[in-house]
């Protein structure tokens, strides 16, 4: 029988529409709050990856996670890949370095 | 004799109000430093149980003893070296099973523990009922007690449990039981562990045993010298994956999952109505599959309506003052300072006034829509914008979660090409980061609000909402094409969201987002929009042929020339004249600067009318100022009002009329002088035309700088390719079939 942490990340893999943490854990019969503490479980063993909404992309700016333009969006998780050691070069946007 | 102080530590996720319980412990007794070698805070205070002193120590928030992060260190090395007389485990009763996590691993360190149930007043709030003796007895009679922190509630019997466990000095142990073929290996490893006095006396030997299966990189670098050990414990695990299929660490994380979902079982009651919350009706509605969508364009058409109408009256106001007194006032300036009629003064107010004056006049506009976005966003709906989007993007075979940076893309277009970042493969990254640059930014907003309002009056909100519809068309369009092309690779994997409950707006926060945006939108325009500016002064004052500077008819001027050469390539598209070439040739600085520039060339044109009347004197300026700053304050009041008939009047059928207690409306507000001019240029179909190429052309040059660091040069250059391509057909597929329809010639 797979553990109910293989079946969170066998949920994400099986998921053909987005879904909320909450609407999740309603269909595993868990409670939300702990569905997020396997999902860090997994972000932290690096087969689930959050998912920023572009407000950390900047990653050398000195207001990074504050630039203005940025909508703010919750976090998002999806599975991660074999590419995800990715390097973060300099953000030159141009509202961030005033 | 006086008893030795004994030391309590207390434990628990960040926000369960630990701190909160802390203080009420102890009061004002306490101290505050680091941890050693550390920057995390240490707290320390002192209570007194009837003659017994007792040091409690605040330990960091944490959500498990693993050693992930160095709050997680501390905490555990604390408990594992100072071996406090117990540790009071203070647990959010809201959140109990999530932070129940941190309490097993407690109990795995053997160390006597105290659950503080605190924020119980919140759980009864939810309809949660926590069985207090219920919990007490799963976890073999360890002390459980309800607290509310910030109120005092529970914590005399928080002390007096403390006084117990302390005078007792026992603990009744509570062991995880994980499946067989772990039990076993954890009961080998311990058994190995217990021979080794060093190891034995430092250490739990059955937690040692569970970490080290569980590969804890902190322990294994302080265990190197026992280097047999660690290959028992390596081997171990080898076998456990061997007989599982699954590793050690995720099969004990999962038995502690499956130990507090045995606990909590029995002790928590949730109520049946709590399984669907307000948040969750309202979902129902607003991510259904079919009115998702179409919900989700309702609400951008009435953001587009506010936009345009309710800032439409302030921006006349600006534009009165900058194009009236403010530059009234630089001409009579530069006249008493001997500069009258000087190449200064044009600089000054064909060039400064009409080039950043003519952009910050959107100032009200601009305010408008990121007041309207921050209102979709602290509300909570704009997380739920890009989970209905999700099903368009898929049908299209795109990735759901490219729609996040073309959210971002509808503020800024910088942030939004670094924003394809999230997206995990590399030619997504790419396909996204075409799409990005059709979503229309903030900085495409002025051409549409001045064109709309020159064109279209009141109904300049529908021209506006249009170009954010064509916007993300072209946008799932190309995305549409490219990967059928170019971009083919396998089907994208959805995204798991945390959704945040619905809320009202806080309006400091929305304040606050809308000032920091509109407030860096006017640091541009003091800048690279006044650099430019100024540029393009220079450039039109500048003779092509003869002529001296400052003396000349901007047609004839070096950007005029230039200008005229290059216009007849959008001749096709109804606007190849040099004054609608020139600002498109500009506007690649960035995109405020078509306006900009439009003020410029119109300002400089308008020169050749001689003024007839007198200068209004000082006084009837600041008059005329306050009065029609009061006027615009009234029409945006009766403006925003009217938001709700005209959207009620979206249903065919139904006319709600619109109030209009002023005795005025939208079509009979003061056009600016840009307006005015541009009804004298354009056809209303070639105005729209003009405004679907600025749409889709490339949107700044700092766009490209940021396309070429993240994609490279040669996608770059076709990206430039690319958008001026699909801006310039359709520019003239909307000139030549409006024309063939006979609409707005």
């Amino acid at each position: 029988m797979a553990s109910q942490l293989r079946e969170v990340l066998n949920r994400f893999a099986d998921r053909s529409a987005p879904v909320s943490i909450k609407r999740m854990a309603q269909e595993m019969g868990i409670d939300p709050n702990v569905l997020s503490g396997m999902i860090d479980y997994w972000v932290r063993k690096g087969k689930l990856r959050e998912v920023s909404s572009g407000g950390e992309a900047c990653h050398t700016c000195g207001i990074k996670g504050a630039c203005p333009y940025v909508i703010t969006l919750p976090r998002s998780y999806e599975l991660a890949g074999d590419d995800d050691a990715q390097s973060n070069p300099p953000c030159h946007c141009g509202h961030c370095s005033s | 004799m006086v008893a030795q102080p004994i030391t309590i530590a207390m434990a628990g996720n960040p926000n369960v109000g630990k701190s909160t319980l802390f203080n009420a412990l102890t009061g004002a007794r306490q101290h505050v430093g680091n941890w050693p070698g550390k920057t995390v805070e240490k707290k320390e205070g002192r209570l007194h149980l009837d003659g017994q002193d007792v040091i409690v120590v605040d330990l960091p928030g944490t959500y498990s003893l693993t050693a992930y992060s160095s709050e997680e260190v501390i905490s555990r090395d604390f408990i594992i070296n100072e071996q406090p007389g117990a540790v009071v485990a203070v647990v959010d009763a809201a959140n109990l099973e999530r932070n129940l996590y941190l309490v097993t691993q407690l109990l795995e360190l053997e160390v006597p523990v105290i659950v503080a149930l605190n924020m119980s007043d919140i759980a009864r709030s939810r309809g949660l009922t926590i069985d207090a003796s219920k919990l007490s007895v799963q976890l073999n009679g360890m002390p459980v007690i309800e607290t509310v922190g910030n109120s005092g509630i529970g914590v005399d019997a928080l002390k007096a449990a403390i006084r117990q466990v302390a005078a007792t000095d026992t603990t009744n142990p509570v062991t995880i039981r994980y499946m067989p073929v772990l039990e076993q290996e954890i009961a080998q490893l311990t058994a190995r562990i217990q021979t080794i006095p060093d190891l034995a006396r430092r250490y739990r030997p059955r937690w040692l045993a569970l970490k080290l299966l569980e590969a804890d990189e902190d322990l294994i670098s302080r265990l190197q010298a026992h280097r047999t050990l660690l290959q028992h414990a390596e081997a171990a695990a080898s076998r456990i994956e061997m007989a599982t299929d699954e590793d050690a660490e995720t099969l004990i994380t999962d038995g502690r999952y499956s130990f507090i979902q045995t606990v909590v079982s029995s002790a928590l009651t949730r109520p049946r109505e709590a399984l669907e919350t307000r948040s969750d009706q309202i979902d129902r509605v607003l991510t259904h599959r079919l009115y998702g969508v179409p919900i989700f364009l309702l609400l951008m058409w009435v953001v587009f309506q506010f936009t345009a109408n309710v800032s439409a009256p302030f921006l006349d106001w600006v534009d009165g003052v900058i194009s009236g007194p403010l530059a009234r006032w630089a001409s009579a300036l530069m006249g008493a300072v001997g500069l009258g009629g000087s190449w200064v003064e044009a600089l000054l107010v064909d060039g400064v006034i009409a080039g950043v004056g003519g952009v910050l006049v959107f100032v009200p506009v601009l305010m408008s829509l990121y007041l309207a976005i921050g209102i979709l966003e602290d509300s909570g709906y704009m997380a739920r914008a890009a989970f209905v989007m999700d099903r368009v993007m898929r049908a299209m075979g795109l990735h759901g979660k490219s729609f996040l940076p073309m959210l971002v893309g509808f503020g800024c277009t910088v942030p939004a090409v670094y924003a394809t970042r999230t997206l995990e493969n590399e030619s997504d990254r790419k396909l996204t980061g075409f799409l990005v640059t059709f979503m229309s930014c903030g900085a495409r907003l002025p051409v549409y609000v001045v064109i709309g309002a020159a064109f279209f009056g009141a109904r300049a909100g529908n021209l506006i909402f249009s170009m954010y519809l064509l916007g993300i068309g072209v946008a799932l369009f190309t995305g549409w094409a490219l990967k059928h092309t170019v971009y083919r690779n396998k089907p994208p994997q959805p995204f798991v969201m945390e959704l945040p409950p619905y809320r009202v707006p806080r309006l400091r926060d929305v304040w606050r987002q809308t000032w920091e945006r509109t407030s860096s939108f006017v640091r541009k325009a003091g800048t690279i929009i006044l650099a430019t500016s100024v540029v393009i002064w220079l450039l039109m004052a500048l003779p092509a042929r003869s002529g001296s500077l400052n003396d000349v008819a901007p047609a004839d001027s070096v950007f005029g020339t230039i200008s005229d050469t290059i216009s007849p390539v959008f001749a096709p598209a109804g606007f190849g004249n040099w004054q609608a070439t020139g600002s498109l040739i500009t506007g690649f600085v960035a995109k405020e600067v078509v306006i900009g520039t439009m003020g410029q060339i119109y300002a400089g044109e308008a020169e050749a009318v001689p003024e007839t009347e007198a200068a209004p004197t000082l006084m009837a300026d600041l008059t005329m100022i306050g009065t029609s700053f009061v006027e615009a304050s009234a029409l945006t009041f009766q403006e925003v009002v009217n938001i709700v008939p005209r959207t009620v009047n979206l249903v065919p059928g139904v006319h709600l009329a619109e109030a209009n207690f002023l005795g005025m409306d939208a079509e009979e507000e003061d056009t600016t002088t840009l307006e005015a001019a541009l009804t004298q240029v354009f056809t209303p179909l070639a105005a729209v035309a003009f405004t679907v190429f600025v749409l889709l052309y490339t949107p700044c040059m700092v766009t490209v700088a940021a396309m070429r660091q993240e994609f490279g040069a040669r996608f770059t250059l076709y990206q430039i390719g690319y958008t001026f391509a699909v801006a310039w057909l359709a520019a003239v597929l909307v000139y030549q079939v409006g024309t063939l329809l006979g609409l707005g010639v």
